[in-house]
């Protein structure tokens, strides 16, 4: 298992405010956000990942738009200063939500240029983006994946064309003359990820054979894994754990009370990052019309929950560090405890290759921060490293 | 009674019901609902022909289909097929939208065009929301601008069967694909009103809050010759909150034909 940390690189002086105000995304009015403040813990967050090279671990950078939770609004800006602050780290966007940008062939170019730069370290995930991203970008939720598919087919095709230019008169895009300098050092192209939370997700991106990743949802994690397996078999291939990938917010300390505590701050981001006007949430199209159907069932005061390893619901706006652990959203304590934790759960998704290691949500001390980072390259990371598929995967359907 | 007729390669769903002058009446982004007292009122006079538009009800949405050009275009040859002559074209929010979009291309087979708190033009500056944003605020803020009396319109959804929920989670996804951006118009329509050569009107409901009555008069004055009625106690659908006064509306202007 390889580590990716990832931090959302988060406003959180403003939480209280968008709290109160029921919305920390879209609605809530950037008078909120101080920039001086801003450009402070933008860099301090930066400090935090170039950290990460000497500590040995990867890094994984995404973005969000218009909001308290995620300052990072472009993966390549991102990427860009991280590239140059770093020089083993492999450098992993997931991602670029390819489905709200209008110029898909600029996202080759931006991915081709980092990897140049980077010496060929980049790592490439075209997500389709959470559904409160499709109003900071007036995307038409409307037949949204096959717009995402024809984004990603036309960004393939851009970095791995060596003999343009080519043209492309798609449903959504159309280009006369599409010839991207530089072209990536990785070839045909650097790897590619894709995000999912469905079974549908999981059988697509083994027929892409790309790396499938999924964020802080356990209980959704190992149905996709699975039907990934399934169908890379149907097609003829093992599909091993370095196609899978997870997401979780780990917590690590030299006592299981500094590791706990640790996690419990981070875990603030978990707590509020859902917090999001009720439009925002579910724009028709985004979800599956079996998804939709479940929710009007359910009525317009259900809130959705996730469940814990037994089947109990757990409320992500009020959960406590030890509930967020039954879910698999969160691993912590010494680094004993965090790699028993992990070692159990590869068993249990049966062979997972990628931790996101979600280790900054914001309210996190620098201190903390980087005592965190380090102590899990030392002490976790290279043991993760040798853990492969477990021996005794559960059997998959 | 619903029924199912093939356009232009495609499947759609219409009711059809009455006698008299044909009727085409174009729903509104929320649906159809044929079952409400507005089908068996207008139907006294007319042969009331509605479709559930492409993606809404029991209508299919090709994938070479998504946009009002298409709608229109299709409902032209709906006319056609149907050999409607002198027909009155009706059309209700979203609907009236694609009702001024096939009145502007051709008005062969139509006798009389009314638009009822139609969608569709630009009026105001680039900072000016001219229709209010459905999809940026929460359902039942939606309800309380759509209605004057927003219990009128409410409905259960947990206690209806799944295939209509199904039907309604395609049509909210099938209005986005005709209307997400630019958001619920043409901006270009305003500009070719000016073809509409057979008589309008227009009907508002007093508490539209989605468009308001000074919408409704720019579109009054696009239109040559149109006629501009307003409806009390009635928001954004008219023909479903005061179907009575909506059906009388509609008389009077056929009256006049």
């Amino acid at each position: 298992m390889r580590t990716w940390y990832f931090s959302e690189m988060a406003y959180h002086p403003a939480w209280d405010k968008g709290l109160a105000r029921g919305s920390l995304r879209v609605n809530f009015p950037n008078e909120n956000v101080d920039p001086r403040e801003a450009g402070t813990l933008l860099n301090r967050y930066l400090d935090e990942f170039a950290l990460c090279d000497e500590a040995g671990l990867d890094i994984m950078v995404n973005e969000h738009h218009s909001t308290a939770t995620c300052m990072t609004v472009s993966v390549p800006m991102a990427l860009a200063v991280i590239a140059r602050e770093t020089k083993k780290a492999r450098l992993l966007t997931l991602g670029n939500p390819i489905a709200n940008r209008p110029d898909p062939v600029r996202v080759a170019e931006e991915m081709a240029w980092l990897d140049c730069l980077s010496g060929g370290r980049l790592e490439m995930g075209l997500v389709k983006g959470a559904p409160y991203e499709i109003s900071p970008a007036n995307s038409n939720p409307g037949r949204l994946m096959r717009r995402y598919w024809e984004a990603h087919d036309l960004i393939l095709k851009a970095l791995s064309t060596h003999t343009g230019p080519f043209s492309w008169e798609g449903e959504f895009f159309q280009y006369r003359a599409v010839n991207i300098w530089p072209r990536p050092i990785q070839q045909p192209t650097p790897p590619v990820w894709m995000t999912g939370m469905s079974m549908d997700t999981g059988r697509l991106a083994a027929e892409k054979g790309h790396v499938v990743g999924t964020l802080l949802s356990g209980g959704l994690a190992k149905p996709m894994y699975d039907a990934y397996r399934k169908r890379a078999r149907e097609l003829g291939w093992e599909a091993g754990p370095d196609r899978m990938a997870y997401a979780a917010i780990v917590g690590v300390g030299t006592t299981r009370e500094e590791g706990l505590r640790r996690a419990d701050s981070i875990a603030d981001y978990v707590r509020t990052a859902p917090v999001v006007a009720e439009p925002f949430t579910n724009p028709p199209g985004y979800n599956s019309i079996g998804a939709n159907v479940a929710m009007l069932k359910a009525g317009p005061r259900a809130h959705r929950m996730v469940t814990d390893r037994n089947g109990v619901p757990i409320d992500h706006r009020t959960a406590t560090v030890h509930q967020f652990m039954d879910t698999d959203t969160v691993f912590a304590g010494t680094p004993d405890d965090v790699f028993a934790q992990l070692q159990a759960f590869n068993t249990r998704m049966g062979g997972v290759g990628h931790l996101l290691f979600f280790g900054q949500g914001g309210h996190l001390s620098h201190q903390d921060a980087k005592a965190n980072i380090t102590l899990f390259g030392k002490e976790v990371a290279p043991r993760l490293r040798e853990l492969g598929a477990p021996t005794e995967a559960e059997a998959a359907e | 009674m619903s029924r199912h007729i093939t356009v232009s390669g495609v499947d759609l769903e219409i009711e059809e019901k009455g006698q008299g002058r044909p009727l085409l009446f174009l729903h509104p982004g929320e649906g159809l609902r044929p079952d409400h007292p507005w089908l068996d009122l207008l139907a006294r006079y007319h042969r009331v022909i509605a479709p559930h538009h492409p993606g809404f009800g029991g209508s299919a949405l090709p994938d070479w289909f998504g946009t009002v050009d298409d709608l229109a275009y299709l409902y032209l040859d709906l006319a056609a097929a149907l050999q409607l002559q002198g027909a009155v074209l009706a059309g209700a929010c979203f609907g009236g939208w694609v009702a001024a979009e096939i009145a502007v291309r051709n008005t062969q087979r139509f006798a009389a065009l009314l638009l009822s708190a139609p969608l569709g033009i630009k009026v105001g500056g680039v900072l000016d929301r001219d229709i209010t944003d459905m999809h940026a605020i929460s359902r039942a803020e939606f309800m309380r601008l759509a209605w004057a009396d927003p219990a009128k319109g409410e409905i259960d959804y947990t206690q209806l069967p799944e295939t209509e929920l199904a039907a309604i989670a395609r049509g909210r996804e099938a209005l986005c694909v005709f209307g997400w951006k630019p958001y619920m118009h043409n901006p270009r329509l305003k500009h070719w009103l000016h073809r509409i050569g057979i008589p309008a009107h227009l009907l508002w409901g007093e508490q539209d809050g989605i468009v308001s009555l000074a919408y409704g008069e720019a579109w009054k004055a696009a239109i040559p010759g149109a006629t501009f009625e307003t409806i009390p106690d009635a928001g954004h659908y008219p023909h479903w909150e005061q179907p009575e006064a909506f059906a009388r509306g509609l008389r009077a202007f056929t009256d006049r034909l």
